[in-house]
């Protein structure tokens, strides 16, 4: 891993087209600044992190509790 | 053609391989990478999301607009592409994995967080994650029955929903 020292207000570029500037540090807690192409999602690590443990949970539906779910939502509740 | 996927909770089925939604990425943190949507007459706006190639993979999705009205995912061009959407005409359909707490609530809940993507022209589907802060990944639509039948039944509490669009790439149980 690539390890970099900037102070506030210094950025840091990822090839040409993303830029990542230090916004704030404070309490233990940086505050980042992110220039990057609408191309590219960005999302907090424990974000995914999060969907990954929610997929596992949801991986493990019983068929019984499905039965018992959909035996209590309308007949053909479509149109 | 017909090819036989077998399922944990529903035996071997005989699925006609136009059904098949590949999914290039995978459901995040698994390795399974085909697809296919079941549904059943009785399964009101909730499908079967069944992993072809591992029987004991199954998830249970439903159609998230039905139950967020103004519900909505922008795309990346990244995403585009990866779900061959043609950007000029591109038509989805959005699932979200739906889960059931086991804990006192009995609640039913979406992942508006990190939906399934499908590209149902080109059956190809991707889950993505959002980062906007607007949408809860269990974000809750009810609480389940309790196990003893006919006991429980609240009405009003019912989602009425029209999953036409998503009963059409399904496969009958």
């Amino acid at each position: 891993m690539l390890v970099l020292t900037r102070k506030v207000g210094e950025e840091l570029y990822i090839g040409d087209r993303i830029c990542i500037k230090v916004m704030e540090i404070s309490g233990g807690k940086v505050r980042l600044g992110i220039d990057a192409p609408t191309s590219l999602r960005i999302y907090r690590e424990e974000v995914l992190a999060k969907v990954k443990s929610e997929n596992r949970f949801a991986a493990e539906w019983e068929l019984t509790d499905f039965q018992r779910v959909v035996d209590h939502l309308p007949k053909n509740s479509g149109e | 053609m017909n090819v036989k996927v077998m399922t944990s909770h529903f035996g071997a089925l005989e699925i006609d391989d136009d059904r098949i939604i590949e999914m290039p990425d995978g459901m995040i943190g698994f390795m399974e990478r085909r697809f296919i949507l079941l549904s059943s007459d009785n399964n009101g706006c909730f499908f079967w999301f069944q992993s072809v190639d591992n029987p004991a993979l199954a998830f249970v999705v439903t159609d998230p607009t039905a139950f967020v009205p103004g519900y909505e995912v922008t795309l990346t061009p990244d995403e585009y592409e990866k779900l061959k959407l043609d950007p000029e005409s591109a038509e989805i359909i959005l699932l979200a994995v739906t889960n059931i707490h086991h804990d006192s609530t009995s609640n039913i809940t979406i992942n508006l967080q990190g939906p399934v993507v499908v590209n149902p022209i080109k059956m190809v589907a991707k889950q993505i994650v959002l980062e906007n802060g607007k949408y809860g990944i269990r974000h809750p639509l009810f609480t389940a029955p309790a196990p003893e039948p006919s006991l429980m039944k609240k009405e009003g509490e019912r989602p009425v929903v029209s999953p036409q669009k998503i009963t059409a790439l399904c496969s009958n149980l």
